[in-house]
C-alpha cells in the first residue's frame, strides 16, 4: 500500500537491484569460464615487455610482424598488444595485478623466468602438459626455466643470457678470472683517452643488479643458494663489486643508477671495453652504424676457478588460467616459437630462439656472433626458482645497492640479506 | 532522465501548502535517501578501506598462500619493529616532512610577500607560479630525475660551469644528496601551493591595518612582525598542516627519483607500505603499516593544530 502511495522506493529498490546485476557482471565476466573455440571471432590480448614501440629496440618491431603474420593466417582472431614496463621488476607488478585480481586478460604473458614458480603456485596461469606440447624441440635449461614443480607452465620464447662484452681490438686475449678483468679494463683505459670506464655493469636496484650480481658470482666460483647465502663467494663477489667503483675505480659510480639500456649504450657508443649485457646488445654492436662493430666479443663472465656462470633471463610465454581465448592463446604460443620465425626474430631482434631447430646455417652466415654465442649458453644457471622470488630478489638488491653505494659493510649486507631470505622459507 | 523529468514537475507546479504534505508524508528518510549516494561513496572510499585494513593487519593476509586468513593478533605489529625497514621508513618520513615543509613554508611566504607588493606584469606571475604545482608528480619527478643525471643533466652542468660544490657527483649514489634531489623536486612542486595560500592570507589583511602602523611610525620589519606575521597565522596554519599531512604520505617523489636507495636510506613509509602490498603481496603486513601511519598521522596533526593554535 505504501508504495502505490509512493513511487519512490520502488525505483531506489530497482537502482539498488541494477547496481547489483552490474557489479555481479563484472565479476562473473572476470571468471572467463566460457572457452572461445579457434574458429571464433575473437581478441586476444599478449602483455609483451616493452611493447612493440620502445623498451628493447627492434625487439617490438619483430613481435609486431609476428603478430600481423599470425592475424592472417588466422583471419577471426585479433590480437592486442598490452605494452609493459620496460623494466621488468615493474612489469612483473603491472601483470601480477591483473592475475591478483583475477582478470581473463591478458591472455598471453611474456614472462621472466623468474615469475613461473610465484604464478604456477598461484594458480594464475595454466599448466600447460595437458595441451601436449613438444618440449624436445626446446633446450633443456629454457624447459626447466619454464616449469614448477616438474609441470610445465610456459613456452620458452628466447634465450636471455648475461655475459660479459669485450672489445677484441683493445683485449686482445680474452680475460679468465675476475682480476684479469680489472687488469684488462685498467689497461685498456690507459691505452685509449676516448675510454670513459673500464667495466660497465647494471647497478642500478631493480632485478639487473642480481642478474650481474650471480654472473660476478661465478667468477669466484660461488652459486646462489638461498639456504646459504652468507658464503665467502658470496663476500668475495660483494668486495669485488664495491671495489670495481671505489678501489680499482674502473666502473663509475654512476653505475649505481644504471639499467641495462645504460650499460649498453656505453658499451656500443665505444666508451668502455667491457660491459655485462644481454644477447640484444651484440646485434646493436654489429650493425653497420656502430662504432665497434667487428670488435665485438661476448664471453661468459670468466671463472677463478674454471666454472662461469651466466644468469638465465629467459623470456617464457605464459597462458592465464582465467583466459577464455585458450585455444587462439595457445595458437598464438606455439606460432612464435616456429622455427622459421624463431630464425627471423633472432636476425632482426637479436634476441636468441630458445628453439633448437632455429639455429641454421642461415643464422649463422647472416649472424656469426651466434656461435659465439653457443658459449655463454653453455654455462647457463638459474635464478632461484622459488614461489617467493619477489620477496627473493628485493632482498638481494637492498643488499647490492648497500655495498654498491658503500653504506654498508660486505658483512652486515650479506647477513642481514640472509636472515631476511630466511625467513621466507624461500629456501625449502 | 524521465525519472528526473517527472520528478522535476510536481516540484515547480503544485502550490506550496501540497509540497509540505507531501514532505511530511515522505518522512525524514527521505532526506537520508538524498545524502544516501554521497554518503555511500565516502564510505565505501574512506571507512571501507580502514576496516578492511585493520581486520587484515590482525590476520596473516598472503594472496599467495591461497584463501586461508588466519587470525594472528598483534604479530604484524610487532613485525614493524622487529624488521629492518619500517622504523626506519618513519624515521625518514618525520625528518621530511619537517625539514620540507620548513623549506616551503619559508620559501613560499617570500614568494606571497613579493606577489602582494604592487608591480607590472604582477597577475601574469601570480597564475605561471601555479604551473608546477598542476604538472603531474610522476611527470615533475622524472624531469628532475634526468635534470639531475651527471652526463646529461643541467644541474651538475650548471654547478660545474659555477665552480660550486656538488658538480660531477653522482646524485643518486648517496644518501645526502638523494634526500637534496627528493627535497628539491618536492619543493618545486609545493611550494606554489603554499605561496597562494599565504597570498589569500595576506591580501584578507585590511589596509587600513598598514596604515595605523605606518601614522605609529612602524618601520617595515615592525610592520611585518607586529601586524602581518600575527594576521597571517590562520593562513599559515592551513598551509602547515596541509604540506605537513601530505608530506607524511610521499610515495610518487621517492618512487620515480631514487627508487628508496640508495640501500633503503630514502625509503619512507608509504613506499614500505607499497612494498608490502604490490612487491610482498602480504596485506596483513601491509594493513598493519597502513595503520600506523594512519596512527601517525593523526599525532603529527593534533600535535601541530596544538602548537599553532597555542600561538596564535
Amino acid at each position: 500500500m505504501t508504495n502505490s502511495r509512493n513511487p519512490l522506493p520502488r525505483r531506489y529498490v530497482a537502482g539498488a537491484l541494477g547496481l547489483v546485476v552490474l557489479l555481479g557482471g563484472c565479476s562473473s565476466s572476470a571468471t572467463g569460464g566460457k572457452q572461445e573455440s579457434l574458429s571464433s571471432d575473437q581478441t586476444v590480448v599478449i602483455a609483451v615487455q616493452g611493447g612493440t614501440t620502445g623498451g628493447l629496440g627492434s625487439e617490438g618491431k619483430s613481435t609486431a610482424d609476428e603478430i600481423a603474420s599470425f592475424e592472417k593466417a588466422h583471419p577471426n582472431v585479433h590480437v592486442k598488444v598490452q605494452a609493459l614496463a620496460s623494466t621488468t621488476d615493474q612489469a612483473y607488478q603491472q601483470v601480477q595485478r591483473a592475475l591478483v585480481a583475477g582478470s581473463a586478460t591478458p591472455d598471453v604473458i611474456d614472462a621472466d623466468n623468474t615469475w613461473v614458480a610465484t604464478f604456477a603456485k598461484a594458480g594464475w596461469v595454466k599448466q600447460l602438459d595437458g595441451l601436449g606440447p613438444d618440449t624436445a624441440r626446446f633446450f633443456p635449461g629454457q624447459v626447466a626455466g619454464a616449469s614448477y614443480q616438474d609441470k610445465l607452465y610456459g613456452l620458452p620464447w628466447y634465450i636471455n643470457v648475461e655475459g660479459l662484452y669485450y672489445r677484441t681490438d683493445l683485449v686482445p686475449t680474452p680475460p679468465k678470472s675476475p682480476a684479469e678483468v680489472v687488469a684488462a679494463a685498467k689497461a685498456a683505459l690507459e691505452a685509449d683517452p676516448k675510454l670513459k670506464e673500464g667495466l660497465a655493469f647494471e647497478g642500478s636496484k631493480y632485478e639487473g643488479v642480481v642478474c650481474a650480481f650471480i654472473a660476478f658470482l661465478g667468477g669466484f666460483g660461488g652459486t646462489l643458494d638461498l639456504g646459504h647465502l652468507d658464503t665467502p663467494q658470496v663476500r668475495q663477489t660483494l668486495q669485488y663489486m664495491h671495489d670495481l667503483i671505489y678501489v680499482d675505480k674502473v666502473a663509475p659510480q654512476a653505475v649505481t643508477g644504471w639499467t641495462e639500456d645504460n650499460v649498453g649504450q656505453a658499451f656500443t657508443s665505444g666508451q668502455a671495453p667491457f660491459a655485462t649485457n644481454w644477447p640484444y646488445v651484440f646485434q646493436a654492436a654489429e650493425a653497420k652504424d656502430s662504432s665497434v662493430a667487428g670488435k665485438t666479443g661476448w664471453i661468459p663472465f670468466p671463472s677463478a676457478t674454471g666454472h662461469p656462470t651466466a644468469p638465465l633471463g629467459g623470456s617464457v610465454m605464459l597462458l592465464n588460467a582465467k583466459s577464455s581465448h585458450q585455444a587462439a592463446a595457445w595458437a598464438l604460443m606455439q606460432w612464435m616459437t616456429d622455427p622459421g620465425r624463431q630464425t627471423e626474430r633472432a636476425l632482426s631482434a637479436g634476441d636468441p630462439p630458445s628453439v633448437r631447430a632455429a639455429y641454421t646455417a642461415k643464422l649463422y652466415a647472416a649472424a656469426p656472433y651466434y656461435k659465439q654465442e653457443e658459449a655463454v649458453f653453455a654455462v647457463t644457471t638459474s635464478r632461484p626458482i622459488t614461489p617467493r622470488y619477489p620477496q627473493v630478489t628485493a632482498a638481494l638488491q637492498l643488499m647490492l645497492s648497500q655495498v654498491l653505494s658503500d653504506q654498508t659493510s660486505v658483512e652486515s649486507a650479506v647477513s642481514t640479506a640472509a636472515s631476511t631470505v630466511k625467513g621466507l622459507g624461500a629456501d625449502s | 532522465m524521465t525519472a528526473l523529468a517527472t520528478r522535476a514537475k510536481p516540484a515547480t507546479s503544485p502550490p506550496p501548502a501540497k509540497i509540505m504534505r507531501r514532505r511530511r508524508r515522505e518522512g525524514p528518510w527521505f532526506g537520508w535517501v538524498l545524502v544516501a549516494p554521497a554518503a555511500g561513496a565516502l564510505l565505501l572510499i574512506t571507512a571501507f578501506p580502514l576496516v578492511y585494513n585493520a581486520m587484515n593487519s590482525v590476520r596473516h593476509v598472503d594472496l599467495l598462500d591461497g584463501s586461508s586468513r588466519p587470525f594472528v593478533g598483534t604479530e604484524n605489529y610487532r613485525r614493524l619493529f622487529s624488521e629492518h625497514t619500517f622504523v626506519p621508513a618513519l624515521e625518514h618520513t618525520l625528518g621530511f616532512t619537517a625539514v620540507s615543509v620548513t623549506l616551503e613554508v619559508a620559501v613560499g611566504l617570500v614568494l606571497a610577500l613579493l606577489l602582494n607588493m604592487p608591480f607590472r606584469g604582477r597577475g601574469l606571475l601570480r597564475a605561471s607560479l601555479l604551473i608546477p604545482w598542476a604538472v603531474p608528480t610522476a611527470v615533475a619527478a622524472t624531469l628532475w630525475r634526468n635534470m639531475f643525471d651527471r652526463s646529461n643533466g643541467f644541474v651538475d652542468y650548471l654547478l660545474g660551469a659555477l665552480h660550486l660544490p656538488g658538480a660531477h657527483v653522482t646524485w643518486l649514489a648517496n644518501t645526502w644528496s638523494s634526500w637534496v634531489m627528493v627535497l628539491v623536486t618536492d619543493a618545486w612542486q609545493s611550494t606554489p601551493l603554499v605561496a597562494i595560500l599565504l597570498l589569500a592570507g595576506l591580501q584578507s589583511v585590511p589596509a587600513e591595518v598598514y596604515e595605523a602602523g605606518r601614522i605609529d611610525g612602524a618601520s617595515r620589519w615592525q610592520s611585518f612582525r607586529y601586524l602581518t606575521w600575527p594576521l597571517l597565522r590562520p593562513a599559515l596554519m592551513v598551509a602547515v598542516v596541509f604540506r605537513a599531512l601530505s608530506a607524511l604520505l610521499i610515495f610518487d617523489v621517492i618512487y620515480v627519483v631514487t627508487g628508496g636507495g640508495p640501500g633503503n636510506s630514502t625509503e619512507t613509509l608509504s613506499f614500505v607500505n607499497y612494498h608490502a602490498f604490490l612487491v610482498d603481496n602480504n596485506f596483513g603486513y601491509g594493513g598493519a603499516i597502513s595503520i600506523s601511519m594512519l596512527i601517525t598521522t593523526v599525532m603529527v596533526a593534533l600535535l601541530l593544530r596544538r602548537v599553532l593554535a597555542a600561538r596564535c
